[in-house]
């Protein structure tokens, strides 16, 4: 069990940060920018006026309706596979990048508490942006009145973006480690868009379903036709994944050197 | 581990580290007592030693060890802290993760005179505030043992004075040891009881502070218009040959105490104009380059 403490200083190492409102912000206009892409092609006549977001809004093929928007939600999750990433960038590369953590590593503390700390303080936070855009995007679509509303759908819809979140979630303790080895921000946010990138590329040839930044784009089904479960197999390498994270994490907090 | 309170707090045994082929650290053994400032650069458990040890109160340090690490406060490198949050948000980090009594966070920001700025953001102060909190957050669980690296970092010299009073009083007091580096040896010599000198890596000379004055040479220093003819005229007339030449008019006479009479007489008898006779105590600046062969 991680010390009360421990978390309590993780979670107030983040008041007054830009960040917590600016990933929410950043998070948060997705519904909103897929709400009015909806509405662009629920009124064609405005559409039209609106030139080319009109026309772009059409040939993107959305339907007006619930179902086109929670494909659209589906797809906007996958911002944030990188707005996690960065996350994890931030509360880890922070204490490298302000030299706070030759102090955080003599405090009388286990080290591998402050990895776990973090972690669930990322968790935490993830768990809450994502509550926020399903909320934000139900209310976006009432708001809209949009037609083709049913109680399954939306019960289906929500349960693949929790499982795409938890997906992205499972990658955090990699960007992680990255960000500890990196000493620092860039280096894990470098890896996460090179990452991105491989995972489109290989998403689309059919091996997709082995590498862990594919199965997030193929769950929103972004590259390749859209993985309705998620195979086996790339649980096992999402869960691979993520305990290598941990521990990887752990053991380069606990025994690299820190020479800042 | 119970320590008694004659043994070291800290002891290393042929504490080596290399970078590469770069050899940082090279065999170095040595021992800090309880109620010692002591000036050496050394390592915490953030860096791992290639060989030899390290042992904190009779306990081999590893990291993340707990019951030693509690008993340490450190200022390591330069003075950071988390700039979003105030004075008071920072060490209530700092008595959170040590176990401290909740008065602990006003305790030390009055030992540190930051009362007035203890709900400012860290990112706000200037250098010697933030060199003040960091002070602040070493001492803020009242460690045993201090290790401070450039301690006087960033303070003006009211505050240099004040700290080197408040690192006394710990260690006269509390019988706190200070395990101090630095490289202003001035600060050094002012602070510290005993001194390891480090030249590339290697512990060249670990010595007290009294040891260091008996130890340092002193000589006259003479300011003269011929220089070349003074040393001619020294050597020739009052056989003092221990002399160098240093500018263009200077000179030190390293055996030459207690002539200062004769020295004067003399060149000023043969023309020479004299400007400058006096005393010249070796400083730890010196007496390092002196020891580490490196010109001043």
């Amino acid at each position: 069990m991680i010390p009360w403490n421990v978390l309590v200083t993780e979670v107030v190492k983040l008041r007054r940060t830009k960040i917590t409102w600016l990933s929410w912000l950043a998070f948060s206009v997705m519904p909103i920018a897929g709400g009015l892409f909806m509405w662009i092609v629920k009124e064609p006549e405005r559409a039209a006026r609106l030139g080319l977001l009109g026309q772009k809004a059409r040939l993107a093929g959305f339907a007006a309706d619930w179902s086109g928007y929670f494909t659209f939600l589906l797809q906007a999750e996958l911002a944030g596979l990188i707005l996690a990433s960065v996350i994890a960038a931030y509360v880890f590369g922070r204490e490298y990048s302000e030299g706070t953590a030759k102090n955080m590593l003599t405090l009388p503390v286990s080290r591998h508490w402050f990895t776990t700390a973090k972690l669930v303080v990322i968790l935490g936070w993830w768990i809450f942006l994502t509550a926020a855009i399903v909320a934000e995007g139900l209310f976006v679509g009432w708001f809209l009145d949009l037609p083709g509303f049913s109680p399954s759908l939306m019960v289906e819809s929500v349960r693949r973006i929790l499982i795409e979140a938890l997906v992205i979630y499972l990658l955090v303790p990699v960007v992680a480690w990255i960000a500890v080895l990196g000493r620092g921000y860039l280096a894990p946010l470098g890896f996460t868009l090179f990452m991105l990138l491989l995972g489109n590329i290989l998403g689309a040839t059919g091996w997709g379903k082995w590498f862990p930044w594919s199965i997030v784009p193929l769950v929103a089904g972004i590259s390749g036709p859209r993985m309705e479960t998620v195979a086996t197999g790339s649980i096992v390498v999402l869960v691979l994944t993520f305990i290598l994270g941990i521990t990887a994490t752990i053991w380069q907090v606990r025994w690299s050197d820190n020479t800042q | 581990m119970a320590t008694m309170p004659n043994d070291p707090v800290i002891r290393t045994n042929g504490l080596a580290k290399r970078f590469g082929d770069v050899r940082a650290v090279d065999g170095i053994n040595l021992n800090v007592r309880r109620g010692e400032i002591y000036g050496f650069r050394m390592l915490l458990g953030l860096i791992r030693p290639t060989s030899g040890d390290v042992m904190l109160f009779g306990t081999r340090l590893k990291p993340g060890n707990q019951d030693a690490m509690r008993r340490v406060g450190c200022l390591v490198e330069t003075a950071t802290s988390y700039p979003n949050l105030t004075v008071r948000e920072n060490l209530d980090i700092q008595r959170r993760l040590t176990g401290s009594p909740r008065n602990a966070v006003g305790d030390a920001i009055a030992l540190m005179g930051l009362e007035q700025y203890a709900d400012r953001r860290a990112g706000h102060l200037s250098l010697g505030n933030k060199q003040r909190l960091a002070l602040a957050r070493a001492l803020l669980h009242q460690p045993e043992l201090l290790v401070l690296d450039e301690p006087a970092n960033g303070l003006d010299p009211a505050g240099i004075i004040e700290v080197r009073g408040l690192l006394r009083r710990l260690t006269d007091e509390r019988g706190v040891a200070v395990f101090m580096s630095s490289h202003i040896l001035a600060e050094v010599a002012h602070m510290a009881d005993r001194i390891g000198i480090v030249d590339a890596g290697r512990l060249v000379e670990e010595l007290g502070i009294d040891e260091l004055r008996s130890k340092a040479r002193s000589c006259l220093s003479v300011a003269v218009s011929d220089p070349a003819k003074a040393v001619a005229l020294l050597a020739a007339r009052l056989k003092i040959t221990l002399v160098e030449q240093t500018g263009e008019h200077g000179l030190r006479v390293y055996d030459g105490h207690g002539r200062e009479a004769e020295i004067a007489r003399i060149l000023v008898s043969e023309g020479l104009e004299l400007t400058r006779l006096c005393h010249e105590e070796e400083d730890l600046e010196a007496y390092f380059m002196r020891l580490t062969g490196g010109k001043p």
